[in-house]
């Protein structure tokens, strides 16, 4: 503050001398303390004291003058008239009309305009605007839009109990003939460390995802469950335990017949399929003990049939347990009564015959698929001659004729391959499971390197697919124990009019080249075989050498001779 | 010894109690007048009073070194006590105080005044 006090003072007043004097201590003031006051206080502890420090801003919008517009359409039929005639007067029209046809521009203006609209009349006249056209053509199908949607999800009602991070993994999905439920059945991995782990199959209503419709309780962990093709209430197991038991539904959980374990195989079951025969009551089962035994529901204390899966390629070498080679899956077509298939679990596809008399005819063919266990194998619907098998990292389409390779196969993917299946109504389309939790479409007249669609449906591991008859619909089981239902796009689901043909063109095309492919090999290999063989005569050698010394000398002249001549 | 020129008796030569007081007394109403205390704003309020007692007085146009305190005492219940000794020229200087309270706080502004 600017307190300024100008002053004057008297020279004399310089200098004089203060006369001090004690003022004693005096009071300034005192406050009574007073207690009542303090009472209307109370002590605060602790105190919060907020604090804070930051840029303070404003938002100020700021818009010009706006000018409002709107766009209407005006209908113009007749118009122009000025004010001064009246429209409705027949003559003050006809005055007006006549009055502008004097005019001289009028000429002009008439002749310009009249060629256009002339043009315009003419087109008009040619086309007819309101004529729909191409009524004859077939209606074109829009856009391809492939898509994949989970539709439901069946969870695993015991999860949680054993599982401990989730479910118990689930085995086999299988559809009920009349396609309105499906059984399920879960094998927990560590049976053997867990032995309370509940054992239950479920079969599933496909309309309800919040409970199973029925329970299914088998003696020991079910690993594969089929539903027979004849009868809806007539179910198949394989056990871990080698057994095989049948289920009727109507009787209950328990199962209605099992086979003893002396007669069943001596380690788990690893498939189940039924077969065709009159009664609908036979199946065959197969597992890592590399045997096949074929079983009737009446009788289950003894196989009717059994094969070992031994190829042998003599007809004097007999097939022996020892080395038979482990069955991992098993696959059969009810149209080719007695032939079916076997992937076992060193990646060798198997074809069998069951009315073989020899071993070489009981195995005739065998094809090298993958380097692990093959995990899926299905004959093409409609192609039965290929057949698709699933192993390491791949997915591969054989074809029965080219015994050496297959005839289509899939770039290897990122994640092991847990399963596939053919779609049943769109002829090239099948559904591949990935270890990560992805379902590939693979459709093979669209591209062959990479999955038409990819969609990632679940977190833990997809393992087992089956499709819907109706092709709509597939049932993915994964590694919780949950099973997806998942519904496909229409263009996924049907097949076109020529799809077949051009699925059989690429068939044999592919199939086609295999056999060049074959048949070249097979030649490169005799050829090296007979150099083998032949260079026992080793008196070829010098007069190849002499011949190249007097190439040499030849050429040398000829050379010299042209440098001469230059 | 006879002081010749007793500038004690010429009016701008003393402290005037009474003229100090009051106005130390509007300067306090002009700043505090009707608030309640307020921890935060006792900052204000002091340099306040304080600043206007010294303004005003300086507008009295004397040759007098001025000294002012002011203390804001917030009515707890607590008592306050004090007292002052000086030692000065009885005739030209002076002081004065001046308590002011209203319902939660009191204000006490002393001035001193010392002549030059």
């Amino acid at each position: 503050m600017e307190l300024v006090n100008a002053y004057t003072k008297k020279r004399s007043s310089f200098g004089r001398q203060p006369l001090f004097c004690e003022q004693g201590p005096a009071l300034c003031d005192s406050v009574p303390s007073d207690p009542a006051a303090q009472r209307g206080y109370v002590l605060r502890n602790p105190v919060h004291q907020p604090v804070q420090h930051g840029p303070r801003t404003s938002a100020h919008t700021v818009n010009t003058a706006r000018a409002e517009y709107t766009t209407t359409g005006s209908n113009h039929a007749e118009g122009g008239w000025p004010k001064d005639v009246n429209v409705l007067d027949p003559e003050a029209t006809q005055r007006y009309r006549r009055k502008i046809e004097k005019d001289e521009n009028y000429i002009h203006c008439a002749m310009s305009l009249s060629p256009g609209m002339d043009h315009y009349v003419m087109q008009n006249n040619a086309i007819d605007m309101y004529q729909t056209y191409y009524t004859e053509l077939a209606a074109q199908p829009p856009l391809e839009r492939c898509s994949v949607r989970t539709v439901n999800v069946y969870r695993d009602p015991l999860a949680g109990g054993g599982g401990g991070g989730g479910g118990r993994p689930v085995s086999s999905v299988a559809w009920t003939p009349d396609g309105a439920g499906f059984a399920v059945a879960y094998a927990a991995m560590d049976a053997h460390l867990a032995p309370r782990a509940p054992l239950d199959a479920f079969v599933w209503d496909a309309e309800s995802a919040a409970r199973p419709a029925q329970t299914l309780r088998p003696p020991a962990t079910l690993l594969d469950l089929q539903c027979s093709p004849r009868d809806v209430h007539v179910l198949a197991g394989g056990l871990a335990s080698g057994q095989v038991a049948v289920w009727d539904r109507r009787r209950g959980a328990a199962p209605a017949g099992a086979s003893p374990p002396h007669a069943a195989h001596r380690e788990l079951v690893r498939g189940v399929l039924f077969v065709n025969s009159k009664s609908g009551r036979e199946f065959f089962s197969g597992g890592p003990d590399g045997v096949c035994k074929w079983w009737d529901m009446r009788d289950l204390s003894a196989p009717t049939d059994e094969m070992i899966v031994d190829v042998v390629h003599s007809s004097f070498e007999a097939q022996s347990r020892a080395r038979a080679l482990g069955v991992s899956v098993l696959e059969y077509e009810p149209t080719i009564p007695t032939r079916f298939m076997v992937g076992t679990e060193n990646g060798l596809v198997v074809g069998g015959n069951r009315k073989g008399k020899t071993p070489t005819e009981k195995l005739p063919a065998q094809f090298e698929a993958h380097f692990g266990p093959v995990r899926s194998l299905e004959r093409n619907p409609s192609f039965l001659k290929n057949f698709l098998t699933v192993g390491d990292w791949t997915v591969r389409v054989f074809s029965e004729d080219c015994r050496e390779s297959a005839v289509l196969w899939s770039p290897p993917q990122r994640r092991r391959v847990t399963a596939a299946a053919w779609s049943p109504t769109r002829l090239s389309l099948l559904l591949a499971l990935q270890a990560d939790g992805r379902l590939a479409a693979w459709d093979l007249l669209r591209r062959q390197h990479e999955p038409a669609l990819a969609v990632r449906v679940s977190v833990e591991p997809l393992l087992r697919i089956k499709m819907h008859d109706g092709g709509a619909l597939a049932a993915c089981g994964s590694g919780a124990g949950h099973v997806y239902m998942v519904e496909l796009a229409q263009s996924l689901v049907q097949s076109d009019k020529n799809d077949k043909a051009l699925l059989t063109a690429v068939l044999e095309r592919e199939s086609r080249r295999e056999r060049v492919l074959e048949a070249r090999a097979r030649e490169l290999r005799l050829k090296l075989r007979q150099a083998e063989e032949g260079s026992a005569a080793a008196s070829e050698e010098p007069p190849d050498e002499r011949a190249l010394a007097d190439a040499a000398a030849e050429y040398a002249a000829l050379v010299r001779r042209e440098l001469a001549a230059l | 010894m006879e002081v010749k020129e007793c500038n004690d008796l010429a009016e701008e030569n003393q402290f005037i109690v009474d003229d100090v007081s009051k106005i130390i007394k509007e300067a306090i109403e002009n700043s505090i007048g009707g608030t309640a205390y307020q921890h935060n704003k006792v900052n204000q309020w002091t340099s306040a009073v304080v600043e206007s007692c010294l303004s005003q007085l300086t507008k009295l146009q004397k040759p007098y070194k001025y000294i002012v305190t002011c203390t804001i005492m917030q009515k707890n219940g607590a008592g306050l006590h004090t007292a002052s000794s000086c030692f000065w020229d009885n005739n030209t200087d002076g002081s004065c105080t001046v308590r002011w309270e209203n319902k939660t706080m009191y204000c006490i502004v002393s001035v001193f005044g010392l002549g030059i």
